[in-house]
């Protein structure tokens, strides 16, 4: 079960993140990177547990013993949730800022950039990247409360 | 008009229907998510169901070009939200008969009138 | 002279604001707050006095695709009422300062009075239809808080109640009235439009259209019962006495010189479009009876407040029959007997006021010989109150003169029966003066029961009645004076064709003015009778139910109190089940009872989708019988889940990869959920009762019908072309969003905004089970376990 979620995790994660960013002109997006991403996580918690991400990840002390309203993951979590909340706002007030209305999208092509050459950079990625922070927050606490439980 | 369709449709929300009226209350959470289900199929209906293709799939080929015959997007849109909010009401269904368990110590809901 | 939008509108709202500001000022002023009342009237006032002579439109656009818009229409008719409004307005807030000295609730009593008088601005000066009803629904909400003040008093409860159900009843009329009016403005002016004054300026056009649609009678129907419930017309009128709970400066502004002017108000307003014989039967009749019988009941009242009330009911009745009319002397003695009825009703109201207060009863029975202590106000008194009678040369008598000619020339004409208004209208004019002289009775002769000191009311009292009974005695000497100023406006713009309204004492005699000779001597003669005249009528009130309009009142709302009372527990008995019940077969019922109605045998297709899918579906609706039938949670949640992956797969044939994506990876995660959940949980056994099975499957059935009927009606055959909207994305995906993933695009860019209130429903989920499960950690630590109510069953509550 853990060797097969050391191998599968980093490629879903990376699957999750390229469906996010190729969202706008293939199929992905926002909502499906963000589902993945959850479920690449909660593949660690079914091999692993709720400390490992940080325990073994990121090689900190876990304090024990507080309730799972205060353990840092899910505060990690609600975190991300806000993030996701501010930047999906963000970028809807942005418009503001050139007199459109709220959470009217542009974009620009750039040319030019090595490799690819022509990118286009739409302001509806900042959006969808709010759209997969929120839902990757949000499914995570989702989870990992109820797990936990 | 696809009859078949409507059945499958007609199906799936009776039996939502007859779950949601269990006194089981996780039988009625599973109520809760058939409809989910059902109502994703009558969303899609509604935007017509042809043969699957590449060529029908919501993404254009390439910018500029003519704008091609494909499948409603609209609809496909519709239901992926409504995927993602089921599973949030799902989730919320299920924590709340865990908790009415816990406080009620039953997961009869006929017993729960006092 | 084209109005000044600003202008108006500030006039409009800074009522409203001030309203708003009322509790603060309360806190700051004190019972001083209504002077500021008063300088926020007086500014109403000069805003709009600067825009008397003007004449025309102004509009702002609020939801240009509904043709809905701030509008305002300034002419003589519209200013004249608002000018009356705001200008008593003032008056009432200065007397309001005094009288209301030491009651308690100030702040709410002149919020309410502020939102009043902008309400009646908003519906004396909009010519939108949507705007004039919702600022008549204003007045009647801020009359039920006005009549409601004191909200200790059981009756005065009751009273605030049956003044709200009859006109805010009365105002539902009105909607469906406007709503008829603006669907018949399809058909003369060319589009749905809301817009009164266009219909006013196409008046032939619309009572053709509204014929042609046979929406005529309905429409005058429905205006005149808001106006008639609004006015307090037989039989609406039984609110009016009722509403004299209020406080005084209340009564004298709300009911009887603006909010009950209303309907008359919108009678005149809308005369010129409805103008017909309908038109005249119904309102004209219905004018004269308020007019006999509001007369006949004023006689036999014997507290001042309620005198005045049915007095005022029958001098609205004189309006409206005044309009009802469909000569030129009608429109006249509408318009001016609205300004003539205020200037002498209002200071009889406030006098009423002042002798309740200085005096200490109502009962007109004790009361007598008052003019020693206060001679000013029985001065007053004696100009309103001999006004009030149509004694000439008082300004009642002018505008009562006019009626009188009104009917003489309808009769006249028509002959016959007709002959009815007129007689009709010089009996009620005979009890207008018994009741006048029995209410000017209590200043003069002498002293019928011991009160004690009699006190001099003080200035503000005085005041406001005094300068309104100035302006009657102005108007009563000049009359042309007020005329030419504003009321000639007002004619031009009731009347249904040219007017020209000239007044003054009579010069030689003709029919009417021998009308007017037999009210005032017949009321003279009949004055000593009162007594016995008013036993009779008592007899008459105190009848059996059929007979009184107030006894169906309370018949109807006790019934719909008892029925919703055992309808409540009937359908809502805090079983999860019976709620689903209902709402499902209720939904379902109607919505198949609509297909059956509307819409035709669809052309049916048997199978209409790829093989492929229809094997998919049906292994989707055998997984889902499956769960039914489960003997176990888990096994329930392994076949939810093979029904999920089905649809997942359904997804895929239907040419959308991104839900099949999404649909796959939250599957998997609600069976985790489950999982996780369910082993906490026990297990537990499914209903045994046939009985109840049964019961559930036929619901069951039912839905499934509807949704199997829904689904083939609505969704589009095979060879369908694209919706519109489905259309307009596709083209505009790359070159207004940039992008090629169309369903990428309509989520992030076109439909943003509904993307963003999905993701707070994901959130608000996240965080109620956060809080579901982690507070009651907390909870336990702070309460013991029997207290803690359960979060999730709303179906225990009382």
């Amino acid at each position: 079960m853990r060797t097969t979620a050391r191998v599968t995790v980093p490629i879903v994660l990376v699957l999750s993140i390229s469906l996010f960013l190729q969202g706008h002109n293939l199929p992905g997006g926002g909502f499906i990177g963000g589902v993945l991403t959850t479920a690449a996580l909660v593949l660690i918690y079914v091999a692993y547990d709720l400390d490992y991400l940080e325990s073994g990840v990121l090689g900190q002390e876990v304090e024990s013993g507080t309730s799972i309203f205060e353990h840092r993951t899910v505060l990690a979590y609600r975190r991300t949730l806000l993030l996701g909340l501010l930047v999906v706002f963000g970028s809807g007030v942005a418009g503001f800022l050139v007199g459109d209305p709220f959470l009217t999208q542009t974009y620009v092509h750039l040319e030019g950039v090595p490799i690819y050459h022509e990118v286009e950079l739409a302001s509806a990625l900042v959006f969808d990247l709010g759209v997969f922070l929120v839902v990757v927050g949000s499914l995570l606490t989702i989870v990992s409360v109820v797990s936990a439980e | 008009m696809s009859v078949a369709l409507a059945v499958a449709v007609g199906g799936l929300f009776a039996v939502g229907t007859f779950l949601l009226l269990r006194r089981d209350l996780v039988r009625v959470v599973f109520g809760l998510a058939v409809v989910s289900q059902a109502t994703f199929v009558y969303l899609i209906a509604m935007g017509g169901v042809a043969e699957g293709a590449r060529e029908l799939v919501p993404v254009l080929d390439t910018h500029g070009g003519g704008v091609p015959e494909i499948a409603d997007p609209v609809v496909q849109a519709l239901v992926l939200t409504a995927i993602v909010i089921s599973f949030g009401t799902t989730a919320l269904a299920l924590v709340l008969s865990y908790r009415a368990y816990e406080e009620n110590e039953t997961i009869d809901v006929t017993e729960w009138v006092r | 002279m084209a109005p000044d939008l600003t202008v108006v509108t500030t006039a409009v709202a800074v009522p409203f604001v001030a309203a708003v500001l009322a509790p603060l000022l309360y806190r700051v002023l004190g019972e001083r707050t209504g002077y500021a009342g008063a300088a926020v009237a007086a500014a109403s006032f000069g805003l709009l006095a600067t825009q008397v002579g003007s004449h025309g439109t102004v509009r702002s656009p609020w939801i240009p695709a509904l043709e809905v818009g701030l509008q305002f229409t300034i002419d003589g008719w519209g200013l004249l009422f608002a000018l009356l409004a705001s200008g008593i307005g003032v008056l009432v807030f200065v007397y309001s300062a005094r009288y209301m000295h030491g009651e308690s609730g100030l702040a709410r009593y002149y919020a309410a009075l502020l939102a009043f008088m902008g309400s009646i601005l908003g519906v004396a000066l909009a010519s939108d239809l949507v705007f004039i009803f919702v600022f008549w629904e204003l007045t009647s909400l801020s009359s039920f808080v006005l009549i409601g003040h004191y909200t200790e008093d059981a009756e005065s409860r009751y009273s605030a109640r049956m003044a709200m159900v009859v006109t805010v009843g009365g105002g539902l009329c009105l909607l469906a009235g406007l709503l008829v009016l603006a669907v018949a403005a399809r058909g003369a002016l060319g589009g749905v439009t809301f817009d009164l004054a266009a219909m006013l300026a196409n008046d032939e056009a619309m009572r053709a259209s509204l014929r042609e649609s046979g929406l005529f009678v309905p429409a005058l129907a429905l205006v005149v019962t808001a106006a008639a419930a609004k006015s307090a017309q037989v039989p609406l009128h039984f609110w009016l006495p009722n509403a004299m709970v209020a406080p005084t400066p209340v009564s004298a502004f709300l009911h009887s010189a603006t909010m009950v002017k209303v309907g008359v108000y919108f009678l005149g307003r809308v005369r010129p479009l409805m103008m017909s014989p309908e038109w005249v039967l119904l309102v004209a009749t219905l004018g004269l009876l308020t007019m006999t019988v509001g007369a006949l009941l004023a006689v036999a009242a014997t507290d001042t407040k309620e005198l005045l009330a049915y007095s005022t009911a029958s001098h609205l009745g004189l309006m409206v029959a005044g309009f009802g009319f469909d000569v030129v002397y009608g429109g006249e003695a509408g318009t001016f007997h609205l300004l003539n009825h205020a200037l002498f009703k209002a200071p009889l109201f406030l006098v009423a006021g002042i002798v309740a207060h200085e005096a200490g009863t109502r009962n007109l029975d004790n009361l007598g010989g008052l003019w020693r202590e206060l001679p000013i106000t029985a001065a007053i008194t004696g100009v309103a109150a001999l006004s009030m009678a149509g004694i000439p040369p008082f300004n009642g008598f002018y505008s009562k003169e006019l009626l009188f000619e009104a009917t003489y020339e309808v009769a006249h004409e028509a002959g016959g029966l007709a002959w009815l208004y007129p007689g009709v209208a010089t009996v009620a004019s005979v009890f207008t003066v018994v009741y006048s002289v029995k209410f000017l009775a209590m200043f003069v002769g002498e002293r019928r029961a011991p009160i004690a000191d009699i006190h001099r009311p003080p200035l503000a009292l005085v005041g406001p009645p005094a300068a309104l009974a100035t302006a009657a005695a102005v108007v009563s000497v000049a009359p042309q004076l007020a005329v030419d100023a504003i009321v000639q406006g007002a004619v031009e713009a009731t009347a249904t064709g040219k007017a020209h309204l000239e007044v003054g004492l009579p010069t030689h005699f003709s029919p009417p003015v021998g009308m007017s000779a037999v009210a005032i001597v017949g009321g003279l003669a009949t004055y000593p009778f009162t007594e016995r005249l008013a036993a009779g009528i008592g007899r008459g009130v105190d009848a059996p139910i059929p007979v009184r309009p107030s006894g169906w009142y309370d018949c109807a709302v006790s019934t719909a109190t008892t029925t919703s009372a055992r309808f409540g527990p009937l359908v809502h008995n805090g079983l999860l089940r019976t709620y689903v019940f209902w709402v499902a077969a209720a939904g379902s019922v109607l919505a198949l009872a609509g297909f059956a109605a509307t819409a035709g045998v669809p052309e049916l297709d048997v199978v209409g989708v790829p093989l492929a899918v229809t094997v998919v579906l049906v292994v989707a609706v055998l997984a889902g019988l499956a769960v039914v039938t489960a003997s176990s949670h888990v096994a329930g949640v392994l076949t939810l889940a093979i029904l999920g992956f089905m649809i997942a797969i359904f997804f895929i044939l239907a040419s959308a990869p991104d839900l099949a994506l999404t649909q796959l990876v939250v599957e998997t995660l609600v069976l985790l959920l489950f999982l996780l959940v369910l082993q906490r949980l026990p297990s537990f056994y499914a209903d045994v009762r046939p009985l109840v099975l049964a019961r559930d499957a036929v619901l069951s059935i039912l839905v499934g019908a509807m949704a199997f009927a829904s689904v083939l009606l609505t969704t589009p055959g095979p060879d369908a072309d694209p919706s519109s909207v489905a259309e307009y994305y596709t083209a505009q995906a790359v070159p207004g969003g940039g992008g090629s993933n169309v369903v990428n695009v309509v989520l992030v860019d076109f439909r943003a905004f509904d993307t963003l209130g999905e993701l707070l429903v994901v959130t608000v989920a996240a965080i109620a089970i956060l809080v579901l499960v982690t507070m009651r950690i907390r909870g336990e630590e702070a309460v013991t376990e029997g207290e803690e109510e359960p979060v999730s069953d709303g179906g225990d509550l009382p």
